[in-house]
C-alpha cells in the first residue's frame, strides 16, 4: 500500500533532521549529567521533540521508509521515553520528603499490613530460641549438637571476662564491619529463599532462632548469663526483631504464591514483592543501627545497669515505632476507604 | 504460547504516544557474561581497597596504633565485602538502570511495561539473586538452578527476582541515523526510457532491495552480481530495465519505488550521499 501524498524518505529525512539531532544532543546530555544538566528551554523543549520523534516514527512505519530509518528513529524515541518517564525524574521533586516518609510512615505501615506474616515469623523464631535456650540451660551437651563446639568456647572465655577489659575502638570497628556483613546477610536471605513457597524464610527463622538460644543457654549455662544478657539487650531488640521482620516479608512472598486469590500467581507475587520490600528496606536499616550499638555500645564498658536500661528503653521505642508509626496515615487511608490497600 | 506467536524473543511494549517500541531481550549467555564482568569489577575495587586498607596500618610506628589500625581496615573491608555482595547490582540498577558489565554487554533493565527501572524494583531483583541462587547458596555464586530455570520456563527469560519485580533485561539497539539512499549516477535517459512509470515493489522486496545496496559495496564483485542476479532478472523483465547490471537494475527499481507518487522531487537529482 501506498501513500500518495508522503514525501520521499530523502526529503523527510531532510526535513526533520535538524529535530531528531537537538534531541539526540538533549538525550545524551541528561544521560551523561543528569536532567539538571538542562537550561529551561531545553527542559520545555524535550517534550514537544519527543513526540515529535514518534509521529516521525509512526510516520516511517507506515509508509514504508527503508528499515535503517525506522531503527534509527525508534533507538531516538526509546532513549528519549527512557529518560522521560525514569523513576529518578519523577522522584527528584519529591526526594527530599520521600527518606523521612519512609522511614516514619512507610516502614511501620507495611510492618502492620502484613502483621499475620510477620506473627508467624516472630513464632517461627522466638519459639525455637526460647526452646533452644532452656535446652542448653538443662543440658549443655544440647547446645553442642545445634552450634559447633568450637564456636562456643571462645564465646563463654570471652563473656566470662566481662567488659572492664575495655577492647580498642579498632576492635569495636571490625566486630560492627562484620554485623552489618553478617546479619544484614542472613536477613535478607532470610527473606530471599521465602520464594520457594516460604519454606526457606521458614527454614532459616528456625535454624537461627534455634541456634542463637542455643548459644544463649549454653553461655548462661557456664556462669556467664548475665554478662551476656547485658550485652544481648543493647541490640537485641533491633537485631532479633529485623530478623523476625525480614522472615515476615519472605513468609508473605511464598504464600502469595501458595494463595494467590483471585490473581494469576506471577501477578499475586508481583504485588506482594512490591508491598513487603518496604518491609525489608526498613529491616536491613533497623540491622545496620543494630551493628553500630553491637560493635561500639554493647561491648563498652559502660556499667550494666545502664546497658540494660538503655536497651529496655530502646525495646520500648522500637515496639512503640512499629505498632504506632504512620497512623495518621492509616487514617487518612481509611478516610478515603483505602482499607489494608497495599501500595 | 498461542499459536502463531513468532518464535523470536522481541517483546513490544506500547507507549503513552500510541507508538509501539520493539525490544530484543537478552538472553542467558550474554547476561551470564555481563554478571561475570560486574563480579570481576566489583570484586577487582574489593581487592585493591583492602590491599590499601591493610598496607596503610603497617606503616605505624607503635604496635597498640598498629592494631587499632589495622581493626578498623577489617570492619571497612567487611563493609565493603557487604556492599559488593549486595547493595553494587541494587544501588547502580537503580541509579542507572543499568551495571558496567550490562552497559558493556549493551544490555538495560527495563519494567515489563517498558520503563526505567526504580529503587524498588533495583533492589528486589538483586536481593532475589540469593533465591535464584537455590538449591545452591548465595556464595558458590553464578551458578544459579533456579535461576536458569526460571528463565529457560519464561518468556522473556526473567529469573526470579524478574518475575517478583517485574523486570526484564533488554537490548537497546541505538542505531545511528542513516543516510538515504540516492541513485548514484543519476538515471540516464535510455534507463528511464523503458522503465515502468509506477515501480510497486512489496515490503519484502523493497528491504532486501535495500539492505543488498547499503551492503554492496562491501560485498566483492563477484558476490555482489551473484546476490543481485537472484532477483533482479524476474523484476527487471516486470518492470521493463534491461538486466546486463543486475546490480544497477535493481538501484533503478529501488530508486524509482521509494520517489514514485511523492510530492517531492525524485532523489536522483540531489547531490550524492552514501552511495558510490
Amino acid at each position: 500500500m501506498e501513500i500518495a501524498s508522503a514525501p520521499t524518505e530523502a526529503a523527510f529525512v531532510g526535513r526533520r533532521r535538524l529535530d531528531w539531532e537537538r534531541l539526540d544532543a538533549l538525550v545524551r546530555t541528561t544521560q551523561r549529567r543528569g536532567l539538571g544538566a538542562l537550561t529551561p528551554e531545553q527542559v520545555s523543549q524535550f517534550s514537544p521533540l519527543y513526540r515529535d520523534a514518534c509521529a516521525d516514527l509512526a510516520h516511517s512505519r507506515a509508509v514504508r521508509y527503508g528499515a535503517p530509518l525506522v531503527d534509527y528513529l525508534q533507538g531516538l524515541a526509546v532513549a528519549a521515553h527512557t529518560v522521560l518517564y525514569s523513576s529518578r525524574t519523577r522522584r527528584r521533586s519529591r526526594a527530599a520528603g520521600s527518606w523521612a516518609r519512609f522511614a516514619l510512615e512507610a516502614f511501620p505501615r507495611a510492618v502492620r499490613r502484613h502483621r499475620v506474616a510477620m506473627g508467624i515469623a516472630f513464632l517461627l523464631f522466638f519459639v525455637p530460641l526460647v526452646a533452644g535456650l532452656l535446652g542448653a540451660i538443662a543440658d549443655p551437651a544440647f547446645a553442642v549438637r545445634i552450634v559447633p563446639e568450637a564456636q562456643l568456647r571462645p564465646l563463654v572465655e570471652a563473656y566470662r571476662q566481662g567488659f572492664d577489659a575495655q577492647r580498642g575502638a579498632g576492635v569495636d570497628a571490625a566486630m560492627a564491619g562484620f554485623y552489618v556483613n553478617n546479619n544484614v546477610g542472613i536477613a535478607l536471605r532470610c527473606f530471599a529463599t521465602g520464594l520457594a513457597f516460604g519454606l526457606g524464610s521458614a527454614f532459616y527463622l528456625v535454624e537461627n532462632g534455634l541456634a542463637t538460644g542455643a548459644i544463649l543457654g549454653y553461655v548462661a549455662a557456664h556462669g556467664a548469663g548475665p554478662n551476656i544478657l547485658t550485652f544481648v539487650v543493647g541490640h537485641g531488640s533491633l537485631e532479633l526483631g529485623a530478623i523476625g521482620l525480614a522472615g515476615g516479608a519472605g513468609l508473605q512472598l511464598g504464600w502469595s504464591l501458595v494463595a494467590p486469590g483471585d490473581r494469576t500467581r506471577i501477578a499475586s507475587l508481583q504485588r506482594a514483592a512490591r508491598s513487603v520490600v518496604v518491609v525489608v528496606f526498613g529491616a536491613a536499616a533497623m540491622l545496620l543501627m543494630a551493628a553500630a550499638v553491637e560493635g561500639f555500645w554493647s561491648s563498652s564498658s559502660v556499667p550494666a545497669t545502664v546497658k540494660r536500661a538503655v536497651g529496655l528503653v530502646l525495646f520500648g521505642v522500637v515496639t512503640a515505632y512499629i505498632a504506632l508509626g504512620g497512623r495518621g496515615a492509616d487514617a487518612d487511608a481509611r478516610h478515603r476507604g483505602e482499607v489494608d490497600r497495599w501500595t | 504460547m498461542e499459536p502463531g506467536t513468532p518464535l523470536d524473543t522481541d517483546i513490544a511494549i506500547e507507549t503513552p504516544e500510541h507508538i509501539v517500541f520493539r525490544h530484543r531481550v537478552a538472553g542467558p549467555a550474554r547476561r551470564l557474561l555481563a554478571y561475570l564482568l560486574d563480579l570481576v569489577i566489583c570484586y577487582g575495587v574489593l581487592v585493591v581497597i583492602a590491599l590499601v586498607a591493610f598496607v596503610v596500618p603497617l606503616g605505624a610506628t607503635e604496635a597498640a596504633a598498629k592494631t587499632e589500625s589495622l581493626g578498623a581496615s577489617v570492619g571497612l573491608v567487611l563493609v565493603m565485602a557487604f556492599a559488593a555482595q549486595w547493595l553494587y547490582f541494587a544501588v547502580l540498577e537503580g541509579w542507572r538502570g543499568t551495571t558496567p558489565g550490562k552497559a558493556a554487554f549493551g544490555l538495560r533493565v527495563l519494567t515489563t511495561t517498558g520503563r526505567p527501572i526504580g529503587f524498588r524494583e533495583a533492589a528486589l531483583r538483586n536481593v532475589l539473586r540469593a533465591a535464584d541462587a537455590l538449591p545452591l547458596t548465595y556464595t558458590a555464586g553464578c551458578l544459579s538452578i533456579a535461576g536458569l530455570a526460571s528463565m529457560a520456563l519464561t518468556r522473556h527469560f526473567q529469573r526470579l527476582g524478574d518475575l517478583a519485580a517485574a523486570t526484564i533485561v533488554v537490548l537497546p539497539n541505538r542505531a545511528r541515523a542513516v543516510v538515504p539512499l540516492v541513485l548514484w549516477p543519476p538515471a540516464e535517459p535510455q534507463e528511464l526510457a523503458r522503465l515502468a512509470e509506477v515501480v510497486r515493489l512489496d515490503a519484502d522486496q523493497r528491504q532486501s532491495i535495500e539492505m543488498f545496496l547499503r551492503r554492496r559495496a562491501q560485498l566483492g564483485p563477484a558476490r555482489e552480481l551473484e546476490l543481485a542476479r537472484m532477483i533482479a532478472p524476474a523484476l527487471g523483465a516486470r518492470f521493463g530495465v534491461p538486466s546486463a547490471d543486475p546490480s544497477r537494475t535493481l538501484a533503478l527499481l529501488y530508486d524509482r519505488a521509494a520517489s514514485a507518487g511523492r510530492d517531492d522531487a525524485p532523489p536522483s537529482s540531489r547531490t550524492p550521499g552514501s552511495w558510490r
